[in-house]
């Protein structure tokens, strides 16, 4: 998933130079600035781990309990904007997907332990599916007495319109990774079939319901990890008599413990509970406080201060998407009281440095432009040693087959950028003077790490050429083939632990075309010959390996984007709340684990 | 005859301000000696201490602005250097300066800014530089089409000073600054390439036109003013009988008569002028980094006054004391032209 949202601080307006004169005073400094901050690599293993699969035994609920969880009151959540949806199948962007494991269930979906190792298990169904045909037809067969919040019962006619309604062209944010895998790569599969609205069903050689408790899913070619997959907030279900299309956006009907009590749009949001939802079918979601209020329009900024300042609501508040903003951290991270009200953990973006491979043909500038990657500044201009880590490789720590160790630009020795051999490599090339376009988006972090890196490239001899572009249409822009432009910086994280969600949709030469998500145009026969061949084996372990070996390929051999920098998540929580932890799955505080100690 | 000097001596020892202004006529019969009005105004303007200690210090600050290639040379640090990228230990783990008060040192005299590590001498140096020099020169543009604005709708009237006084009336109505913000990334898209970087003289260009495009008014309706009440004057009226051409009686006649409002309202214009500029560059439509720039010290400055607020210190201190001095200067040179309005 792409990052769509800013990790932008706003700029504050205001602050007159006399105002601020008597604010200005003599200010300590802290001289450690080479002490390792933030969450480290070590921690984030569990994350890169592959997610192990479930048994039936792993699917029944209740989850078990957490350790001094109390029933009742209201967790305040402060977010920055509305919810760009709330029906499940437009569900891409981390903000919803929060708040889709409170509201709604799919046929999988995953639990973790306390050391945060994750495993897929059914949620609606009984086990996470079994697979037949080498791994092309997988089975699913639903839970007893799961009900939405009207007292419908869910059944398999239910789950088989859910998916089908994916493909109305009403449904454009989503994943598309079962659709494809039924119907086509590509735009295929909306040829293929219109939805279910004007009453046809996909034909049963796809999908298929024998019985009101079965479904399965015959796929084009064998895939290993469906059940991954059917655990994105997209495959949530949407019950066949209650669908309102368009209209689902608004008032969407809820099968998890909360269900929506008002929506104001773009101003609050508030969840009381279901009345219909059985903890004793659900294997992860624990549904301690009654019920959740929602309000929008808190910058990150805001939401920092009226945590910390830990008073009325704010004591029982908790964030969703937003980070620590970075004008707080030296201040929080040195109270050690309020040190225990946070949590940290690593994100799964890795941002890189995307060279047009279109108009950068020259590998040799691609590495030197790589080596000299002020990589530590960069990442510290987003949020400090909190905000992110130096990125070594294309592979994110989180992801399954992540080698410490493998440091082709020598960014350990060399936080800042090797200049010397940069400068070198440029030569050979005979490329000093070259004319290169870097591409920014226009906010105050991006226009910062701009300047750092183009104070280095230009060190080495290039000649480069800033442009911005505007923020909101940033990824459109990038996303288009001709996008007339050398450089730019792209953020990319994984859908579920694996690569599969890390490698193809980044490095497909296939996948070339306007919107698509290989940003740096990579085509090599090579990659995408490896990319169709990993896919397919059915061991994560050795899919992992795979990977690894995959990325070093791509690093070393083409070399289609310098890794820049891991995000980190740094997030505050009301001094009430209990159950706080980093929850793997959602890359943010665990929503299905808080409880309220008061 | 030589008791008038004694008794000017001894009312001089004692004398303020007011009691200033007729010992230039106690001198006149004595030596006979006619004076311009020019002299009378330096006279006036010499004694009055708040006067010369402004100009002294408004004439520092464009002393350093232009000398700043120099002095960096000679401090040995430029503002385009990220000393903090070649250095690591000089900044900490939030990219803010690792010393004690921004990181102020015997290298880094004022500190050193956050993100980049840039000396703040050196940068505010060059900062001022960029701001005195883009204000300046839309000052001189605002004056001059002040002035000819003014003249032609004052002297011609009539239809000429009907239509131009609705120029006047609708460039008014603009909002100034909501313009300038909406205006720039315009003129910067028209002119610039689209694979190219906007070159920092399109910018600077781009600010010194749209200030100078929207400030001008004022200055040009109080010179249509004085120049109406002129034109009337038994002088003109002789200049025009005696068979002078427009020209000569504007240049030789009303412009004279015109330079104190001119020298008067300019050095009022110039301090708001870099106010404006500053304010430009810090929502973000006028200069942007690298270019060093007085409004974007305070954008910066700004976001972090929590955690470094040092780095306000230098920069904001500096643009007080010049706005402060610079108005007071203003006060003073209206005053030496114009003894009579008093305060």
């Amino acid at each position: 998933m792409s990052i769509l949202r800013s990790r932008t601080a706003q700029a504050t307006v205001a602050a007159a130079a006399v105002g601020a004169l008597a604010l200005t005073g003599c200010s300590s400094g802290s001289k450690d600035s080479n002490k390792p901050a933030g969450k480290s690599q070590e921690e984030a293993k569990a994350q890169a781990k592959p997610v192990a699969m479930g048994t039936a035994q792993d699917s029944v609920g209740p989850a078990k309990p957490v350790a001094g969880a109390k029933k009742g009151g209201t967790v305040q959540v402060y977010q920055e904007a509305d919810f760009s949806h709330l029906d499940p199948g437009q569900i891409y962007v981390s903000d919803a997907g929060m708040l889709s494991k409170l509201l709604y269930r799919g046929l999988t979906t995953y639990t973790e332990n306390e050391k945060g190792d994750q495993t897929v298990v059914g949620d609606l169904a009984t086990d996470p599916g079994k697979s037949s045909d080498g791994g092309k037809t997988w089975t699913f067969t639903l839970k007893d007495g799961i009900k939405d919040q009207n007292g419908h019962v869910i059944t398999s006619a239910d789950i088989r319109h859910s998916i089908e309604r994916l493909y109305d062209p009403f449904l454009t944010d989503g994943p598309t990774y079962i659709q494809q895998w039924l119907s086509g790569a590509g735009t295929k599969y909306r040829e293929a079939y219109k939805g279910p609205y004007k009453g046809k069903h996909l034909p049963k050689t796809v999908l298929d319901t024998p019985d009101d408790k079965t479904i399965t899913f015959h796929f084009l070619e064998a895939h290993t990890d469906v059940p991954q997959a059917l655990a994105m907030a997209a495959y949530s279900v949407v019950p066949e008599k209650t669908d309102t299309k368009q209209k689902y956006d608004q008032s969407p009907v809820a099968t998890g413990p909360y269900k929506v009590a008002s929506y104001k749009s773009g101003k609050s949001l508030s969840l009381v509970r279901n009345d219909n939802w059985d903890e004793k079918t659900d294997p992860l979601r624990h549904a301690y406080v009654d019920g959740w209020n929602i309000e929008f329009n808190h910058d990150k900024a805001d939401q920092t201060k009226t945590i910390l300042a830990d008073r009325g609501d704010a004591k029982n508040a908790i964030m969703f998407t937003g980070q620590v903003d970075a004008t707080q951290l030296q201040k929080i991270t040195s109270d050690k009281a309020v040190m225990k009200r946070t949590i940290q953990g690593y994100a799964p973006y890795v941002w890189q440095l995307n060279f047009n491979m279109d108009r950068v043909k020259d590998k040799k500038i691609r590495d030197a432009i790589s080596l000299a990657m002020p990589a530590t500044s960069v990442a510290r201009a987003d949020g400090g040693a909190y905000g992110g880590d130096a990125a070594t490789s294309l592979m994110s720590p989180t992801t399954p087959g992540y080698d410490a160790k493998y440091d082709p630009f020598n960014r350990a020795k060399k936080p800042n950028g090797d200049i010397e051999a940069a400068k070198k490599l440029i030569k050979e090339a005979g490329a000093e003077g070259k004319k290169l376009v870097y591409a920014y988006a226009n906010t105050p972090v991006r226009t910062t790490q701009a300047n750092l890196i183009i104070n280095n490239l230009e060190k080495i001899g290039l000649d480069i050429q800033k442009k911005e572009v505007d923020q909101a249409t940033w990824y459109e822009q990038m996303g288009k083939v001709k996008n007339g432009f050398d450089l730019y910086m792209t953020g990319w994280g994984q859908d579920w632990a694996d690569g599969n969600t890390v490698f193809p949709p980044s490095f497909d030469g296939a996948q070339i075309q306007d919107g698509a998500s290989n940003y740096s145009h990579t085509n090599d026969e090579h990659v995408n010959s490896e990319l169709g061949r990993i896919q397919k084996i059915a061991d994560a372990d050795q899919r992992a390996s795979e990977y690894a070996k995959l990325s070093k390929y791509i690093s070393e051999k083409i070399n289609p984007a310098a890794p820049i920098y891991y995000t980190k998540v740094f997030q505050i929580a009301g001094s009430n709340v209990g159950g706080l932890r980093y929850g793997q799955v959602v890359s943010y505080t665990d929503p299905t684990t808080i409880y309220l100690k008061k | 005859m030589t008791s008038p000097i004694e008794i000017e001596g001894a009312v001089t020892s004692s004398a303020l301000d007011k009691e200033g202004a007729p010992q230039g006529d106690a001198k006149e019969p004595k030596k006979l000696e006619g004076r311009s009005p020019g002299q009378l105004m330096w006279r006036r303007f010499k004694r009055d201490k708040t006067g010369i200690i402004s100009a002294f210090v408004v004439l520092f600050f464009f002393l350093i602005a232009a000398l700043a290639p120099v002095i960096t040379k000679l401090y040995g640090k430029d503002p385009y250097t990220f000393y903090g990228q070649d250095d690591p230990t000089l900044l900490n783990e939030f990219n803010l300066p690792a010393g004690p008060n921004g990181g102020m040192s015997p290298e880094h005299w004022f500190g050193i800014d956050p993100n980049y590590g840039r000396d703040v001498l050196a940068y505010l140096l060059y900062g001022m530089r960029t701001s005195l020099g883009t204000a300046l020169l839309a000052t001189i543009g605002m004056v001059f089409i002040g002035i000819v604005i003014g003249l032609t709708a004052g002297y011609f009237g009539g239809k000429i000073d009907y239509w131009l006084g609705r120029l006047i009336d609708f460039m008014l109505a603009l909002p100034n600054q909501l313009f300038m913000v909406a205006a720039m990334p315009v003129i910067v898209t028209v002119f610039v390439a689209p694979d190219e970087e906007t070159p920092t003289i399109v910018r600077f260009l781009a600010i010194t036109g749209v200030m100078w495009l929207l400030t001008w008014m004022s200055l040009a309706r109080l010179i249509r003013a004085v120049t109406l009440s002129l034109r009337e004057r038994e002088f003109v009226e002789a200049a025009k009988v005696a068979g002078a051409s427009p020209w000569r009686i504007i240049r030789k006649e009303l412009l004279p008569n015109l330079v104190t409002p001119i020298i008067v309202q300019g050095t009022y214009l110039l301090p708001s002028t870099i106010l404006s500029v500053a304010f430009l560059s810090f929502v973000g439509v006028g200069y942007q980094d690298p270019t060093p720039d007085w409004g974007l010290m305070f954008a910066t400055a700004a976001n972090i006054y929590e955690q470094d607020p040092t780095y306000m210190f230098f920069p904001g201190v500096a643009m007080v004391v010049f706005v402060v001095a610079f108005n007071l200067l203003g006060d003073s040179v209206r005053d030496a032209f114009d003894p009579k309005t008093g305060r």
